[in-house]
């Protein structure tokens, strides 16, 4: 029944959507600015294209154009909301805690505001306001996600940008605020109880480099996140290289290999025993490929955490990554599969693997319909309970404006 | 109510919206600028006109203003480069006059920046009409006609100034009238193709062009490196040329985008020869060279996305104006070009 209903929801959906007159786009925050539609930017709301790209390593100017670029007292009020609403059906089985979900929900509410203070100095935010779970709505804690200041070409070279505050840091290869999914990349939000998921933003400061379609590089230095108390110092360390090769940067076009190494320092999380804190460090590769409409996203990350922080007898030494498969043949379609695998050891025993796949609908560039479906499964550390899966399927509206 | 009040009342309806249509057609465009020291006046206007279309500003008088800008070819020509005196071939396409009263610089260098400097360019450029301008003021002084309409727009004699005064002011009177854009922009939602309306989508999201061909002559009024030319031994350095800034090297202006689908071919050099073939240039994200805009981007478009492309911008045509060249005063002779 609750498969019926689903498809039911699907097809009365995809219906609608084939009726849609494609409207002509409509814009949040920069694209407003600039009287851009989403696509100068965005491949697929919310995720860049190379043009896009380049304008967030400039500090959300348009390269060679710093000169001529207002500032956020000189356009309209930059202000953005992205929200999906939409079917969702979550189905677990052996996952006793898990609630299962077959029901229209509210998901994902943002609130978005970026710009320009002045010439080579902008500004993002992100604040999801809190929002208390009812029936039909997912609720959200409230916390600012982000809220950083961008110094661009200190002393003149592109090799000095400074970001300052909250944000999604440059480790995170894919991005996972502008990933095209809804299921989450399994290894970036894999962690010690408590821990530092890549998913995390993190508040700091990111000193970046780049020579457009080449060598690019990130060096950080964050609070880290999770179970560290409020007066620990900040000691989370990264370092990010990149390089594109061939023309674009390697998000529609050109090819973009990756290397990153993250050094932290966190507490285990009761109800293990509180100690120092303690190291945990992770090392990884991440390619973006492209061939003609379609992109290759690859990435490969090994960890290894303090035994402290698991609560084991030795060091865990996990990796994961996932392999992700765009096709990308206009700006109307786009379409999804992806791989997720987290390895762990026999210690903790949670492998865990997940295949999505999906699509997204643009009937505006603003506004997707999306269709994802999505099974995971997680080994559990408890002997007897065979492994937990969980099936996700989704019928959303996904808008910003 | 009389009858013939009432037909009256309806004429001057009629009249007021055939009016109020024409000023809200105009209405993307601002008022055509008029530098303060050329007031437009018709006198100067037919003057200049006689002049445009005159081979005589020519060395060996036989190339006009109007033989690369040619009204019946939209106002420039079809060539990728054009022929001045005695054969010679210049390097860069000749732009259309069309609308160029709107732009900030002349030249696709810049290096004029008004009509009155521009107009005085190729008279004494040595490979287009290869004439000194003392010249050319000494040859139209020998013109009895000329002197009289020289006297009556400026009160003198034949001079430089004038003559480039004559000529910038007629060519503030060559503008175009509204484009099917124009009028889908003004509320005419059938004035557009639903191709050129996806077209006009591309413009301004996946096809980049807005960053450069933005306001209401399409053109940021800019200069910017496509690379054009640039995979060729001693590129144009366009720009450079102009003001020695290193980063000027190998930029040219934006052109205007209206009634792009009549002045082919396209870009600095010509080199480009259809709509199509100049899509497809920046949908390659133009050509590599160390001062490439960092804007220019392969560009991903479909074919659909390129067809589409095309027929927006032949939405940007206008009505073009069209002329015969006028009667020239004979020489001192007696003869007439």
């Amino acid at each position: 029944m609750t498969r019926r209903r689903f498809l039911a929801c699907l097809l009365a959906v995809t219906a609608l959507s084939a009726a849609w007159p494609r409207l002509g786009g409509a814009i949040p925050v920069f694209a407003r600015k600039y009287g851009f539609h989403c696509t100068m930017c965005h491949s697929h709301y919310p995720r860049l294209n190379d043009f896009g790209w380049r304008y967030r390593l400039n500090g959300y100017q348009l390269p060679g154009r710093e000169h001529e670029e207002k500032t956020v007292l000189e356009t309209s009020a930059p202000f953005a909301v992205r929200a999906s609403v939409g079917y969702n059906v979550d189905n677990f089985k052996r996952t006793p805690e898990a609630e299962e979900v077959n029901q229209f929900q509210v998901r994902g509410v943002d609130l978005l505001s970026g710009g320009l203070f002045g010439r080579n100095l902008g500004y993002f935010l992100v604040y999801p306001p809190r929002i208390e779970p009812a029936r039909g709505v997912v609720g959200q804690p409230g916390t600012v996600e982000m809220a950083n200041v961008i110094f661009s070409r200190l002393g003149g070279s592109r090799w000095l940008n400074l970001r300052a505050g909250r944000f999604e840091p440059a480790y995170v290869a894919f991005s996972v605020k502008r990933q095209l999914s809804f299921s989450p990349y399994e290894i970036y939000d894999f962690a010690f109880p408590g821990g530092l998921a890549f998913s995390d933003t993190q508040s700091g400061v990111e000193l970046a480099g780049y020579r457009f379609s080449g060598p690019q590089y990130a060096l950080g230095w964050t609070n880290g996140t999770g179970s560290n108390r409020p007066d620990d110092s900040a000691a989370d360390f990264y370092l990010r290289v990149a390089r594109v090769f061939g023309r674009g940067e390697g998000q529609t076009v050109g090819q973009r290999l990756g290397l990153i190494s993250y050094l932290g320092r966190a507490r285990p999380e009761p109800p293990l025993p509180v100690t120092d804190r303690k190291r945990f460090h992770r090392l990884g590769v991440d390619a973006s490929l492209n061939a003609g409409s379609s992109n290759l996203a690859l990435q490969w990350l090994w960890g290894k955490d303090d035994a402290a922080l698991w609560g084991t007898r030795s060091d865990v030494n996990f990796s994961g990554g996932f392999a992700q498969l765009l096709y990308l043949p206009s700006t109307e379609f786009v379409g999804f599969v992806r791989y997720d695998l987290v390895n762990t050891p026999g210690e903790i025993s949670q492998d865990i693997t997940r295949l999505t796949a999906g699509g997204r609908y643009y009937l505006a560039d603003n506004l997707a319909l999306h269709l994802e479906y999505s099974h995971r499964r997680q080994d559990s550390p408890a002997p007897g309970l065979g492994t937990p899966t969980e099936d996700f399927f989704t019928t959303s509206l996904d808008f910003a404006f | 109510m009389g009858r013939l009040t009432a037909v009256a009342l309806l004429l001057v309806g009629l009249a007021a919206l055939a009016w109020a249509q024409g000023f809200l057609a105009n209405e993307l465009r601002p008022p055509v600028p008029i530098p303060p020291d050329n007031p437009q006046t018709d006198q100067k206007i037919r003057l200049g006109q006689q002049l445009y279309f005159d081979p005589r500003l020519s060395a060996d008088n036989t190339i006009s203003c109007a033989t690369c800008h040619a009204p019946k070819t939209a106002w420039a020509n079809h060539n990728p480069t054009d022929t001045g005196i005695r054969g010679q071939v210049g390097k860069r396409n000749s732009g259309t006059i069309v609308d160029a009263a709107y732009m900030r610089y002349q030249f696709w260098d810049g290096r004029a920046a008004s009509l009155e400097e521009q107009a005085l360019g190729p008279i004494h450029n040595p490979i287009e009409m290869g004439e000194t301008l003392e010249g050319v003021v000494r040859k139209l002084n020998a013109i009895p006609g000329y002197r009289a309409q020289f006297q009556q727009s400026f009160g003198s004699d034949v001079t430089t100034d004038g003559i480039a005064k004559a000529i910038a002011a007629f060519e503030r009177t060559i503008i175009s009238g509204p484009s099917p854009f124009d009028r889908y922009l003004l509320g005419d939602q059938r004035a557009l193709t639903p191709s050129a309306q996806h077209g006009m989508h591309i413009f301004n999201g996946k096809g980049h062009c807005t960053a450069c061909h933005s306001g209401p002559m399409f053109s940021d009024q800019s200069f910017h490196n496509l690379g054009v030319g640039m995979n060729r031994p001693d590129p144009d350095v366009g720009r450079f040329a102009v003001t020695k800034d290193p980063q000027d090297w190998g930029r040219f202006k934006t052109p205007t985008l209206r009634n792009v689908a009549l002045t082919g071919p396209y870009l600095h050099d010509g080199s480009e020869r259809t709509l199509r073939d100049a899509v497809e240039f920046y949908h390659r994200g133009g050509i590599p060279n160390r001062n490439l805009d960092p804007l220019m981007l392969p560009l991903n478009l479909t074919d659909r996305e390129k067809r589409n492309l095309v027929a927006f911008l032949e939405a940007l045509t206008g009505t073009v104006p069209v002329m015969e060249a006028p009667p020239l005063p004979p020489g001192p002779e007696g003869s007439t070009p």
